[in-house]
């Protein structure tokens, strides 16, 4: 009887070698667990370091909104930026209002805008100085500038601005020096002194211009801007309409910075005219 | 349990469908056309932010790379793809969680595609995270990829 209940050598010797290779087992599972989760930690604290540094440089406008932008209007004795090109731009151009050249072209292009727009800015900065010399200049194209003021605060500042200076018919100035010192987004840079820096420049009478932009008179050209662009279907900026003058317009989907799109349409147009 | 077959057909689908939101997004920026905003979002609002590009890049086509290498990872064998894969994916990730941050705190508008972009790349970054953690060491070379 207890013979037979006690392990012969041989079973010992093979429960010993299958407790040790069950060891072994564990052994080796256990090391590659740690080499697992070994991996996977450099891999997130890799990813961690690359995500912390793109935020580094997303956070430190490493996009076109500092690079490639004039800073924004300091104080500054000298004239500011985006005055003389302005000016020079638009000399003994008629403006009235919201409009720009002459009252009898044949061809009407509406630009809609939120003066804190970028791409908007990219538009008047490098399309639309070339449009104004080839089409209003030789009043062929009559432009109107609609202000959408949806990104903020600033922009609706800017637009109340910018519809004080169309009353005194010194828009285009005033868009194209506050595009010029277009600040970061909703940051808050529409302050008083900036438009005030800005009307000067613009050659806009800023105590009137104050006054105006304070009236309800002041909101008719942004309520009037939203009509066209629900009756148009206009919902971003920019979006340039072109058409006859007293024809239906058509959006030009094109690169804002392309003004030889822009020049096409308007050309498409003038044929027809 | 999903077998890392399940897991790779699951990851090549998402690489697929990322790839088609990125490029899209690519597309429209490129074209300066107005991409189409659904669900009362504003797509315009935020591709115009100062957040739509990363060192002058635009964050679509950093989707769009990301995704690529992503999907190349999938057909590629071996321990260094499997790592090559969730690294990207998981960058992806976290860089998505941040600009969705941005959409909801800074900007103040929700773009659906760079949404819907956003969770793709987070179960992307589930799924070959999963993969490599699962994959046996030592098997690692010989995981069988099915084209």
């Amino acid at each position: 009887m207890s013979a037979e209940s006690q392990p012969t050598r041989k079973q010992r010797r093979e429960a010993a070698r299958a407790e040790r290779v069950a060891a072994e087992r564990a052994q080796a599972a256990a090391a590659q667990r740690r080499r697992r989760l070994m991996t996977v930690g450099g891999v997130l604290a890799a990813a961690a370091i690359v995500v912390v540094v793109a935020i580094v440089v997303s956070s430190g406008g490493g996009g076109s909104s500092a690079s490639d932008r004039p800073a924004v209007a300091q104080k500054s004795s000298g004239a500011i930026p985006g005055q003389k090109e302005a000016s020079e731009m638009l000399a003994r151009i008629p403006q009235k209002g919201i409009y720009l050249g002459n009252p009898n072209a044949p061809v009407r292009v509406v630009e809609f805008a939120d003066l804190q727009c970028p791409i908007c800015r990219e538009y008047s900065l490098q399309s639309l100085p070339q449009l104004i010399q080839d089409y209003v200049r030789t009043g062929k194209v009559r432009m109107e500038f609609r202000n959408l003021s949806f990104l903020g605060d600033d922009s609706v500042k800017a637009g109340q601005a910018a519809s004080a200076a169309a009353q005194q018919n010194k828009l285009w100035n005033f868009a194209d020096v506050l595009y010029y010192n277009q600040g970061e987004e909703n940051s808050g840079y529409v302050t008083p002194q900036f438009i005030d820096r800005i009307n000067k420049a613009a050659g806009v009478d800023p105590a009137e211009a104050d006054a105006f932009a304070k009236t309800a008179a002041a909101q008719e050209p942004l309520g009037a801007a939203n009509t066209l662009a629900n009756q148009y279907g206009v919902n971003a900026t920019p979006t340039i309409l072109v058409g006859k003058r007293n024809g239906t317009l058509k959006a030009v989907n094109a690169d804002a910075t392309d003004a030889n799109a822009y020049k096409s349409a308007i050309d498409a147009v003038l044929g027809q005219a | 349990m999903i077998s890392d077959r399940h897991l790779r057909v699951a990851a090549i689908v998402l690489a697929l469908a990322g790839l088609g939101i990125a490029g899209y997004l690519t597309y429209v920026h490129y074209e300066g056309i107005h991409p189409v905003c659904g669900l009362g979002g504003d797509c315009v609002k935020v591709q115009t932010s100062e957040w739509s590009k990363l060192a002058g890049i635009p964050v679509a086509v950093l989707g769009l790379i990301g995704y690529a290498v992503i999907l190349v990872t999938l057909f590629v064998p071996g321990e260094q793809a499997l790592i090559a894969g969730a690294l990207t994916a998981l960058v992806g990730f976290g860089f998505s969680a941040y600009l969705t941050y941005r959409e909801l705190f800074t900007i103040d508008a929700i773009c659906p595609w760079c949404v819907a972009s956003a969770i793709v790349m987070t179960l992307l970054a589930i799924v070959t995270t999963a993969r490599l953690m699962r994959a046996p060491t030592e098997q690692r070379g010989a995981i069988p990829y099915v084209g």
